[in-house]
């Protein structure tokens, strides 16, 4: 008996001190929010995306017209990314952006897909036509920003970063920067390959800044050799593109995408 | 509190935990031919916990200079994602890991069974080759070879007091959890490598 209950007491200590840490260490700093603006748009698509807008410091000092980031899976990476565009422009005396967060107004599979592959999935053509529509016109016309396309940056990871590539071949005048964190390019037989391949001709002299990032222990089998053939694309047939590509040691598909988020801002901040 | 002292609390928690089990903890009586079990060799097999999909094959080897000492040494040889190799014009070429720990903790003993809990410390080396084989692209191939840290905590029970005896460990790593930042985000790489293994024991010494 005795035996057991120290047995008991170990195993309870080791465990509730790994719950400690865990419970302790799950926050994100949140952004200003004085200098945060929550707004919803009622898509024609049906849905309703909560958009948020981080502010830069001196929005309200300055007459300057502002770059912006639209960030995909706002609702998770919005704080994140603020912060961290906040202490990279600080940091390198750099302008600010403002960060527009697009949350969810239908599962992310949908929206952030480009066909249809089972029931959840194959509605990023109207996800786009709300960015290109109705979202961006707001952001353009509610705050003062540059409305030029080498201004705007779209970030996202994973079926995000799917998004962003397809964005990227299909509607290349949208936006001059993109990062791209783990992006699903494996979806439906590489079909953002596809669409990148039959847009080329169109896209290949437009200005570009990529970033591509992605961790490596990614080896679900899926992940690596389609993300390889979209950099080397690009590398071998664009004429007029900033590219970087970043692997993230000893990272899988969740824990670099912050990491990745970093260097990526880090990239397009140096040379936007 | 950052995470250098995060870190080292945790593990000074579990080094007081260990020791006062040693500390308040007597041979069972039953028990007491475990005293020869000195050297064992234990191979198995298991799995990670991230939904089964990497099959390992491990062996262990403990030595307990004295009654509640042990050291050891665990080796592993992971087949990865063993159970899909060609994933929309995606192969998998090959996809292994091999790990060496080096292990130090104690063994408290009962009736039938002996439990270990051991701190390991080690390297493990990860291979694979994924090659896009679409015939509407190039052929592209990608490998990825990486060296990283692997540390953590082992358990190890032992049922039996024979020459042979049923053996089953279960390894919780600390990294990328609490080492890359003891962030939520990690907690999926910690799961990843968390390991389930269960095997013959054989008694040397």
């Amino acid at each position: 008996m005795k035996k057991q209950k120290i047995l008991t007491l170990i195993i309870g200590v080791i465990v509730g001190a790994l719950t400690v840490f865990l419970l302790g260490s799950c926050s994100e700093e949140e952004f200003n929010p004085g200098l945060t603006r929550n707004f919803t748009i009622q898509a024609s698509n049906g849905a309703a995306y909560a958009i948020k807008v981080a502010l830069p410091e001196d929005y309200h000092s300055s007459f300057e017209k502002y770059s912006t980031v639209y960030v995909l899976d706002g609702q998770e990476n919005f704080d994140f990314v603020a912060n961290h565009c906040k202490e990279i422009a600080n940091r390198n005396s750099v302008q600010h952006v403002l960060v527009v967060s697009i949350g969810y107004g239908n599962d992310r599979s949908i929206d952030y897909t480009p066909t249809k592959v089972g029931s959840n999935t194959g509605g990023g053509a109207q996800f786009l036509d709300f960015i290109e529509k109705e979202l961006i016109p707001r952001v353009e016309q509610d705050f003062r920003v540059d409305t030029t396309r080498s201004s705007r940056v779209i970030l996202g990871h994973s079926y995000g970063g799917l998004f962003g590539a397809c964005v990227f071949a299909v509607n290349n005048n949208l936006f001059g920067n993109y990062i791209l964190l783990s992006p699903s390019i494996w979806f439906d037989n590489e079909v953002s390959l596809l669409l990148e391949k039959q847009k080329r001709d169109i896209n290949k002299d437009n200005p570009q800044l990529v970033f591509l990032g992605i961790g490596e222990a990614e080896n679900s089998g899926r992940m690596q050799a389609p993300f390889e053939a979209f950099y080397q694309t690009l590398r071998d047939h664009y004429t007029d593109i900033k590219l970087s590509k970043n692997q993230e040691k000893n990272l899988d598909h969740v824990g670099s995408k912050n990491p990745n988020i970093i260097k990526g801002l880090n990239y397009y901040f140096k040379n936007r | 509190m950052d995470m250098k002292h995060k870190i080292y609390l945790a593990l000074a928690i579990i080094v007081c935990a260990v020791n006062y089990g040693y500390s308040q903890n007597n041979l069972a009586p039953d028990a007491k031919h475990s005293l020869l079990r000195k050297l064992t060799i234990e191979p198995g097999v298991g799995i990670h916990t991230n939904f089964g999909t990497d099959f390992l094959i491990s062996n262990l080897v403990q030595w307990n200079p004295t009654k509640r000492l042990a050291l050891a040494s665990h080796s592993s040889f992971n087949i990865n994602n063993v159970a899909q190799r060609n994933f929309n014009y995606v192969n998998t070429d090959y996809n292994y890991s091999l790990n060496q720990k080096f292990g130090i903790g104690t063994t408290l003993y009962a009736k039938k069974i002996s439990h270990t809990v051991l701190a390991m410390v080690g390297m493990k080396y990860t291979t694979f080759q994924e090659t896009l084989d679409n015939p509407n692209f190039n052929k592209v191939s990608t490998t990825i070879s990486a060296v990283s840290p692997d540390y953590g905590m082992m358990y190890s029970l032992k049922r039996g007091w024979k020459k042979y005896f049923f053996t089953t460990r279960f390894y919780l790593p600390l990294s990328p959890w609490l080492t890359e930042g003891a962030k939520i985000e990690n907690i999926q790489g910690t799961l990843r490598d968390t390991a389930l293994e269960f095997g013959i024991g054989i008694k040397i010494l």
